[in-house]
């Protein structure tokens, strides 16, 4: 028992096996309720709501009829994925004795992380979801704009790890001479009995939600509890997954996430096929593509997208609050901006939701997908391949240099 | 606790998120002599993984297996 017990909580679990198993428990809560785990919908709602708390008059705002704004967040079910996400990564933080305010060295990284959050927010909502419904579980959904969304991410990606690269951007470390000392470590550990009560409250909430006959409310808590816990056991980061290809060489969350995807559209197809339920299509036009191009870069300059910052917000790493704050800033004027500075006319009304399935058919449409999948898988090798080559001749050079 | 007295540097990275942990240890290893040991000291949850794959994907080795020390690690490269 203390082996298993250590197993779950001592050590981060394998990022191939979360998003497996995150893979078939979103095709699972599709098919329970044709909704797909999401999280910045919410947030654009969250927007909204705050915008209603200060008396500004928002009825006529075409983005908030578009994503159903209504009631509070308390009694919308993906309302409560985002505060399940929140709580179940919080329980593992707290059973793992793993919570410590994490305060920034470098002050910049505040500034840094508002204003990617910002942008990221805007590029999500813009492209209409971010990592989650427009990659992870948009793929999965056959949605031609989650195509479109993870090339012009990679595109995004690609000039967030450029400036991350530069000096101004990443400032300078604290290194010192010699070995100094680690941090004193308090024996009395008390977080995972604060998170024996949390759990202990939120079951009941979710239990209370089923035995009200609040269905949804209850799926979406249960879920958004699964995936919290899955996203802070695995460590799993959407923004990584692009950038340390770039930075570092390193493709073990890219990797992870394709197998992820694979797993997920195939169950998906079967969902589909058995319960005769429709995919949720997004729009896919020039904004999905500026979307997903801002969106890529907004999460490399924040540090972590709207769904890594959850579970590092819970971690304590204090630099994710501004991040937030900037997602629901960004989420919030795109809705504004949707109509009333055009960009609907301009960057959306010419384009078309376009879904695999209902255009090939379903056994077209998941052999494109796994084709697509494939090809993606092979790219990211090559990256890595190409990073670690060319590192080997750099090394070579400068032994050779002296 | 031992610690280990004989790392010619440290990185403290308290604080620091991903991915700096990564480029600031890879970047005090490269400017570093070969044979000189680095102390890193990070409380990223997300560096526990990617610093010790990272610094081996690079050809680095350790000196000693990583110290869990709370909610912190400790590492020792040698570069």
């Amino acid at each position: 028992m203390k082996t298993l017990m250590q197993t779950i909580f001592q050590r981060y679990w394998n990022p191939y096996v979360v998003l497996l198993i995150a893979g078939a428990l979103s095709a699972l809560y599709f098919g329970l309720t044709s909704t797909v785990w999401a999280v910045t919908g919410e947030f654009t709602r969250l927007g909204g709501d705050i915008l209603k708390l200060f008396g500004v008059d928002i009825s006529g705002w075409q983005y908030f009829d578009m994503v159903h704004l209504k009631g509070t967040t308390w009694n919308r079910p993906d309302g409560w994925m985002v505060w399940g996400m929140f709580i179940g990564a919080l329980l593992m933080v707290l059973f793992s004795n793993s919570f410590k305010i994490r305060l920034p060295q470098q002050k910049r990284r505040y500034v840094q992380g508002l204003v990617g959050g910002i942008i990221a927010g805007f590029g999500a909502r813009l492209a209409l979801g971010c990592n989650l419904a427009a990659f992870f579980t948009g793929v999965p959904q056959f949605s031609i704009h989650s195509w479109i969304f993870i090339v012009a991410t990679g595109i995004g990606t690609f000039f967030g790890a450029k400036l991350t690269k530069t000096r101004w951007w990443k400032g300078r470390p604290s290194l010192t001479r010699g070995a100094s000392k680690p941090s004193k470590v308090n024996s009395r550990v008390i977080q995972p009995y604060i998170g024996s009560v949390i759990a202990i409250v939120y079951l009941g909430l979710i239990i209370y939600f089923f035995a009200t006959g609040q269905k949804f409310l209850g799926l979406g808590a249960l879920f958004g509890l699964a995936f919290g816990i899955l996203i802070e056991r695995g460590q799993i980061c959407f923004t990584s997954a692009f950038r340390d290809l770039f930075l570092v060489g390193r493709s073990v969350m890219a990797k992870a996430i394709i197998a992820g995807m694979a797993f997920s559209s195939v169950l998906t197809i079967i969902v589909i096929s058995i319960y005769d339920v429709t995919p949720i299509t997004q729009i896919a036009a020039l904004s999905t593509f500026v979307g997903g191009a801002l969106f890529g870069l907004g999460i490399v300059m924040a540090s972590g997208c709207e769904t890594g910052m959850m579970y590092r917000l819970m971690e304590g790493q204090v630099l994710f609050l501004p991040v937030f704050v900037g997602n629901i800033i960004g989420a919030t004027f795109l809705a504004y901006a949707w109509d009333h500075l055009g960009i609907y006319n301009v960057l959306v009304k010419s384009g078309a939701k376009i879904n695999l399935v209902e255009s090939i058919g379903p056994v077209g449409a998941i052999l494109l997908t796994l084709t697509m999948l494939g090809v993606l898988y092979t790219l990211t090798v090559y990256s890595e391949k190409r990073y670690h080559r060319k590192l080997i001749m750099k090394r070579g050079m400068k032994e050779h240099a002296n | 606790m031992q610690t280990n007295n004989e790392a010619d540097f440290t990185l403290d990275l308290r604080g620091e998120s991903c991915p700096y942990p990564v480029i600031y240890t890879l970047e005090a290893l490269e400017g570093m002599k070969k044979g000189e040991l680095l102390q890193v000291i990070t409380d990223c949850p997300g560096s526990f993984r990617n610093v010790p794959e990272e610094a081996l994907a690079h050809g680095y080795t350790f000196a000693q297996d990583p110290i869990k020390n709370g909610q912190e690690y400790l590492f020792y490269i040698y570069a």
